[in-house]
């Protein structure tokens, strides 16, 4: 298989007044064409601003400190090659090299993003088909004269603002971008496509403005999807309807699919390989399988362990002790980050573990991957337990902490 | 484990819109949002009955209407004997004390301006439990218990992460020593890992108190691993209730069998397991659809008695029907999209609609009945289109309302055990119903 998408080094940080955030820190991946990846973590692990990136959507005071993401596309290659030669690598092109309005043309046409709440990312006084045919008519536009990297807000001005007030009824969209919409409801399964695209998104139900976002998301027939939590707001038996589709659309229309989800039933659903966040870190990738049947990391471990089994309940779950680490720069030790939830900390725990190669494939950020643990070598407890103990900073509640072992811990509070 | 500590019977809470003055007085029709309707069932002593469901099937405000939280429109709930909803003054608080709740949002339900303390020990300052001194001990005491430690007592919510939190509304919960707890959703804002915590602390402190509980949730594989029964709600009923083991391994109501189905599984077989999704999305509970609610998406559905059509088929054309009798299809719009918007080429309509509509072949009589409507639409005439198929296709689903059976493990399903007076009602039914001639409109 080829590969789409070749994710290095990554680094997104957020420069907030609390200080800087590592929100994703070193992230390294491969999406290979029409295949589905998943990536799965907690609240607070860096999945859904790795998609952001990824895409490059991700705004002020987040920024893309470093890495390279490297896009395989043979006709970008080539017309790149001529003004920036150190972005192209063969038929891949170094999208962090690219200028800011050619990353703004592949968006739409070569990635695609659909989001968790499909009830707050449609504009309610729009009609749907309306909202989709308008992402058609960027897409027409924008093959019709490919020069042109004008978006549609850059077309907005006095001028236009004043022609609005005066014709209020001239519409961006054409007749063209209309059927397209229409069609492209017809092929993520709404029934009554041409009557449904006349409504406006408070007559959609949950599950079918799901799949009106899936159709707008397709409408630049785009080589990569990224799909941010598309299925957590929506109850299971919709949610199984959604996933078919995905399957069903990644498959037909060749596409590639980064799932991201705290599901591991999700992933396991679709995913053809699978990235496993912890504190802005990928701590583990590799198959479905190798991820799942064969898991190295002890937070992969603590995850899967953490789910009850519909199947064959468990007397007793075995969940990860601690809490998600808050990601300040400040606060970050010099270590592994998982160390201090970890039941297998050892003392090589306390440098910062690299990626090891697990097996052709599969790589996990522990040293375990290495060797074996010996209780010999476990670290005493009190050369843990630093920022990630206990009373996590305010408004973060939704994501780990727990087990409060540290009643003295400092309480990062403002 | 046998003695009912709380019975619920008949429960019904239903909201009114249109029902303002103004509306009153222009006789606008107050209309009804069945939240709750008509709801039976025991929690025993010392067991955790788990209620399961999708969003709006009115499983939160059930558990809001059992602890009187809100005015019950019919029904009657019994705590210990007594009724609760006709429980005054003393009475009144001594159910209060028995009786906790904790709810789902970690980060509504806790006051921000209070200390942890302050939270939990408000319960028992309502109650006038104890001297200042005492009450600050217990709720130290309860953090301890609830793994969070005494000297973070006072600190406030926005301190605490959203585990931690839920930690501390348990606590409240506990503070009064009820005996019996309603758990709104307690895990569902809760990442995995600290979701297992806090079910594995409710279960511990279940073990340690004899507590009962009432555990709502949406997460079918909780409900499995923290229940000892379950009821599965759908709009507003209950269409199976039975011990979890039963439940989760020998479903009877078909939607509980397709809700099973529909989770996916945390394994790597999970890509190669055959779901049957069940299509379209709940129905609004202020119309809901007559005879059994969840007949619109049922993929068992019962044919009428002249009809022997495999499965699929009957449900492609249930669809269509629907289709139709909501006006979902605009006759205009598909003459344009045919091409002939001056309405000569009748034919050309009535292809390609059936064509759209229908992927499976029907057996020629079935088709020139579809075929027939579609004509009727193509005219205007919504009415005879409906009337067609509804005269053919009627089931007994859409008529027959099915009633949960007394029993261990009953399901509300027409296809399963039902009471005599709902069979009675079938057979009549069924009789009054003779099979209209294939292709005919009767009306």
């Amino acid at each position: 298989m080829t590969d789409l998408l070749r994710v290095r080094d990554l680094s997104t940080r957020f420069f907030t007044e609390e200080g800087q955030i590592n929100a994703v820190e070193n992230v390294s991946f491969t999406v290979e064409a029409g295949s589905v990846l998943g990536v799965v973590g907690e609240s607070g692990s860096g999945k859904s601003v790795t998609g952001l990136s990824l895409i490059d959507l991700v705004e002020s005071p987040g920024k893309i400190t470093s890495g390279e993401i490297w896009y395989n596309n043979a006709d970008l290659a080539e017309r790149v090659e001529g003004d920036q030669p150190e972005a192209v690598d063969g038929d891949f092109v170094d999208l962090r090299r690219l200028s800011a309005a050619e990353r703004r043309s592949l968006r739409g046409s070569a990635f695609s993003m659909i989001f968790q709440d499909p009830m707050s990312s449609f504009n309610p006084s729009i009609t749907v088909g309306e909202q989709i045919a308008e992402a058609a008519e960027v897409q027409r536009r924008a093959s019709a004269n490919p020069r042109s990297t004008r978006s549609r807000t850059q077309g907005y001005g006095l001028g236009k603002m004043l022609l609005d007030g005066v014709l209020p009824d001239r519409s961006y969209t054409s007749e063209e971008s209309w059927d397209r919409a229409v069609e492209l409801l017809e092929r993520v399964g709404i029934p009554d496509p041409a009557e449904r695209a006349e409504e406006y998104p408070h007559q959609f139900s949950g599950g079918m403005l799901q799949r009106a976002m899936i159709a707008q998301a397709l409408a630049g027939d785009p080589d990569l999807l990224v799909a941010d939590e598309p299925t957590t707001a929506l109850d299971v038996t919709i949610q199984a309807q959604i996933l078919d589709l995905l399957a069903d659309l990644q498959e037909t229309m060749e596409m590639s699919v980064v799932l991201i989800t705290h599901n591991l039933g999700v992933i396991a659903r679709v995913a053809d390989r699978v990235s496993v966040m912890y504190a802005g870190e990928v701590v583990e990738r590799g198959t479905l399988r190798d991820v799942f049947d064969d898991p190295v990391h002890p937070y992969t471990k603590g995850l899967l362990g953490s789910v009850p089994d519909i199947d064959q309940p468990g007397e007793r779950l075995e969940p990860i002790p601690g809490n998600v680490p808050d990601l300040v720069d400040a606060n970050m030790p010099d270590r592994c980050y998982f160390a201090d939830r970890c039941p297998k900390a050892m003392t090589d725990c306390l440098t910062r573990p690299p990626e090891y190669e697990v097996s052709d494939g599969h790589r996990a950020r522990c040293v375990l991957a290495e060797r074996e643990y010996s209780e010999a070598d476990a670290v005493p407890d009190e050369r843990l337990a630093g920022p990630t103990d206990d009373g996590a900073g305010p408004n973060d509640g939704s994501r780990a902490p727990d087990e409060s072992t540290a009643p003295d811990a400092e309480v990062s509070d403002d | 484990m046998t003695d009912p500590l709380v019975t619920v019977d008949g429960l019904e809470k239903y909201y009114y819109e249109n029902d303002t003055l103004l509306d009153r007085l222009t006789g606008a029709e107050p209309e009804a949002v069945r939240a709750v309707d008509g709801v039976s069932f025991d929690v025993r002593e010392g067991e955790t009955l788990g209620v399961v469901g999708e969003s709006g099937c009115g499983k939160s405000t059930l558990a809001e209407t059992l602890m009187r939280l809100r005015e019950p429109t019919g029904g009657s709930v019994t705590f210990d004997g007594d009724p609760v909803f006709e429980l005054a003054g003393d009475d009144m608080d001594a159910f209060r004390r028995r009786a906790q709740v904790m709810f789902q949002d970690p980060f509504s339900s806790l006051d921000p301006r209070m200390t942890a303390g302050e939270i939990i020990t408000e319960p028992l300052a309502i109650h006038g439990v104890g001297t200042g001194a005492e009450r600050r001990e217990r709720a130290e005491t309860l953090l301890e218990e609830v793994g969070l430690s005494a000297e973070q007592i006072d600190r406030y919510p926005h301190e605490f992460s959203g585990g931690q939190r839920q930690r501390i509304g348990f606590a409240r919960a506990l503070a009064i020593d009820p005996e019996f707890i309603v758990l709104d959703e307690p895990v569902s804002a809760l990442d995995v890992s600290v979701q297992a915590q806090v079910l594995n602390l409710l279960a511990d402190m279940q073990a340690e108190r004899d507590l009962t509980y009432l555990f709502i949730a949406h997460d079918l594989s909780v409900v499995r691993h923290i229940s000892d029964r379950v009821a599965v709600m759908y709009l507003g009923e209950i269409v199976e209730i039975g011990p979890t083991e039963e439940i989760f391994e020998n479903p009877q109501h078909p939607y509980t069998k397709a809700l099973l189905e529909s989770v996916p599984r945390a394994d790597t077989d999970e890509r190669d397991r055959t779901v049957e999704t069940i299509r379209g999305d709940v129905p609004s509970p202020r119309n809901p659809p007559s005879g059994c609610s969840f007949r619109t998406r049922c993929p068992e559905l019962i044919q009428p008695p002249w009809l022997d059509l495999p499965q699929a088929a009957f449900r492609e054309i249930g669809e269509f029907r629907t289709r139709i009798e909501n006006g979902d299809i605009d006759v205009d719009l598909r003459w344009e999209g045919v091409g002939d918007p001056d309405r000569e080429d009748r034919a050309a309509f009535v292809d390609s609609l059936y064509e759209e509509a229908f992927d499976t072949g029907l057996p020629a009589e079935e088709e020139e009945t579809v075929r027939e409507a579609i004509r009727a639409l193509a005219d205007g005439d919504r009415e005879t289109a409906a009337a067609t198929l509804r005269e053919r296709y009627r089931s007994p689903c859409e008529a027959i309302d099915p009633a949960l059976p007394a029993g261990d493990h009953p399901s509300a399903c027409l296809l399963n055990e039902q009471p005599e007076d709902v069979e009675t009602a079938r057979e009549e039914w069924e009789a009054d119903h003779d099979a209209p001639k294939a292709g005919a409109a009767s009306e």
